[in-house]
């Protein structure tokens, strides 16, 4: 019955992703018909004779909508889960990437990268190793001022990493070449999908999945973990492990969104909670939901910015002012939860 | 009856950086045993606890459980053998009962392994033997902190282990509520299970126990029959209050004096 109910969740929210995937390849600024899509599919996939419109259509899906797309998805995937990860670990329903500085620490590391060195792995390793540093400077902060499982110290103690990683970040800003680095770094960081090219994309998709599929796998923990170390410990989990874990893949895939796309903040607060309150705290339906709607929701973003406005808006503006009013029904909604 | 010991502790020592909490403790809980330890805040009863689930480690001392050494056991393993019953508090997830009680389950599973159908039987049958089938589909945290204790109880019973070790399982009940938890563990226990719990009150060790340790200062002042124990020289020296021990109906009593007013 529960597996039932699991299986079926998660299947009608996997097919809303897979008609928003085609809808949002699909419409834009050259529309493309569904006969005509369905025709370039056959071609692609059982081949056959092409013609110009398909060439065209290369073009315009695989160059530019499917990265784009794929990208969306990636992110939407990797920062709602870890959001969600993030949440069941430290125990405090108000944490994600953002508010663990995870998201500063990376765009510092990932900054630095693009500042010391033209290659990709380089920038990658240095966002993840940032990222992961941001976190243990948030939970050392949090736990030195107190003891217990304070959920506002944490909090804090993730602001203050923020901003301490902000700031570094704005060094390296100084230090940019004005004339190149600089306007990129400034623009990537406030969020934007449009960069995306099909083989970056793929490759950094290996090592997100992976980190998703890792967390979906853990989620049983989480459930246990949320109930303080203590308690799991005595159930039998090895706690110090299975955190050491969540926090490693956690933090991959974070880290690994902000190279791709700079800073979009909220999705991995926002998310959790709305499915939380939806369907229940239990992580095993909690994690790979997030996955999906986190998917959802970042790629339904970009694609009504992408047909609505004639100008584009960078994806990191546009969640924030999504994602604020949101957390604050949020917050009014769950705060008796918390208490 | 011939003893047969499921916990032994041997000279156990215990301190935090500037206080000693355990000075040379010696324990045994046996089987069939309902222990309860006894003693004022900070003697070291839930050290005591905590050390035995290897959730803090001894400055000096061994821990024996079922013949090995307590180091050589993975915290999986140690609930294999070893039900834990805290004090219940706030989950900030508002997970169902069922989920709660399924938790129980997790040392059973294989890493990566999802809960099965089976996991799901054995909580709904340990529901049902602390009487709360009813409760299953309630979220946890709006439960009475009695029906907690029960769920609790309840998760304790799916890891399917003959020892279970509470924590001041009454703290935070009403009245009828702590009689009721004290009976199921009375039950619990004609029914071939072993309990060490810790607890402030006499009285209730009076009741239940078929042992009572009484630990001061980070030591154990006295060990044996409850009535044997539990005294007013003992009551005197431990809490630094008069008390009456009184037999009615075969069954003794432990009364605080009143001499002028409220003490």
């Amino acid at each position: 019955m529960l597996r039932f109910k699991t299986f079926s969740i998660l299947s009608s929210a996997m097919m809303v992703l897979l008609l928003i995937m085609v809808v949002s390849l699909l419409w834009g600024q050259y529309p493309i018909d569904f006969h005509t899509f369905m025709g370039y599919l056959e071609f692609k996939l059982l081949g056959g004779s092409g013609n110009d419109t398909y060439t065209l259509l290369d073009n315009i899906i695989l160059q530019i909508r499917l990265p784009r797309v794929l990208l969306a998805i990636l992110i939407g995937s990797s920062l709602a889960v870890s959001g969600a990860a993030f949440q069941a670990m430290f125990v405090n329903p108000l944490v994600s990437p953002g508010i663990l500085g995870v998201l500063a620490g990376a765009s510092f590391g990932a900054a630095l990268g693009m500042l010391i060195s033209e290659q990709w792995y380089v920038v990658q390793l240095l966002a993840f190793i940032f990222g992961f540093v941001a976190v243990g400077v948030a939970v050392l902060i949090g736990g030195m001022v107190s003891n217990s499982r304070s959920t506002i110290m944490l909090v804090l103690g993730g602001v203050i990493s923020g901003s301490l990683f902000t700031a570094l970040l704005s060094v390296i800003k100084y230090m940019a070449d004005p004339y190149s680095t600089l306007p990129a770094i400034v623009y990537w960081l406030m969020g934007s999908l449009t960069m995306a090219d099909l083989h970056g994309v793929l490759i950094v998709s290996i090592p997100m999945i992976l980190s998703i599929l890792g967390m979906v796998a853990l989620s049983k923990y989480f459930d246990l973990l949320s109930l303080g170390d203590e308690e799991a410990k005595a159930l039998g989990v090895n706690v110090p492990l299975i955190r050491f874990l969540a926090i490693v893949l956690a933090t991959l895939a974070s880290s690994l969104s902000v190279v791709m796309a700079g800073m979009i903040g909220w999705v991995g607060l926002i998310i959790p909670h709305i499915i939380r309150m939806a369907v229940g705290p239990s992580h095993r339906l909690l994690i790979p939901l997030s996955a999906i709607v986190g998917a959802i929701f970042l790629l339904l973003a970009d694609t009504v910015s992408r047909l609505a406005l004639s100008v584009e808006i960078p994806i990191g503006i546009l969640t924030s002012l999504i994602g604020i009013p949101v957390f604050i029904i949020v917050l009014k909604n769950a705060r008796a939860a918390w208490n | 009856m011939e003893l047969n010991p499921i916990i032994t502790v041997n000279d156990l020592h215990f301190s935090y950086p500037k206080q000693s909490v355990l000075e040379g403790v010696d324990f045994t809980l046996n089987h069939g045993e309902i222990v309860s330890l006894l003693g004022p805040n900070g003697c070291g009863k839930s050290t005591l606890i905590r050390l035995i689930l290897k959730l803090i480690h001894p400055n000096q001392g061994e821990i024996w459980l079922d013949n090995k050494t307590i180091n050589r056991y993975s915290h999986r393993e140690i609930a294999k053998h070893i039900a834990y019953i805290p004090q219940y508090n706030n989950v900030p997830f508002n997970y169902s009962v069922l989920e709660m009680v399924m938790m129980g389950r997790v040392a059973k599973h294989g890493f990566f392994a999802a809960p099965s159908a089976k996991d799901k039987e054995v909580a709904h049958e340990s529901l049902h033997r602390i009487g709360i089938d009813d409760l299953a589909q309630r979220p946890f945290g709006q439960l009475s902190g009695g029906q907690k204790q029960m769920v609790l109880l309840a998760r304790a019973l799916t890891q399917q282990v003959n020892t279970f070790i509470m924590d001041e399982p009454v703290s935070g009940l009403d009245y009828g509520n702590q009689i009721r938890l004290l009976k199921l563990i009375s039950q619990l226990s004609t029914q071939g299970y072993t309990f060490l719990k810790t607890t402030h009150y006499p009285d209730h060790a009076l009741m239940v126990s078929s042992r009572v340790v009484v630990m001061n200062g980070g030591k154990i002042i006295a060990n044996g029959k409850p009535e044997e124990v539990i005294t007013s020289s003992m009551i005197r020296d431990v809490y630094g209050i008069d008390a009456d021990l009184i037999s009615h109906n075969r069954h003794t009593w432990c009364i605080p004096t009143f001499n002028k007013g409220i003490v």
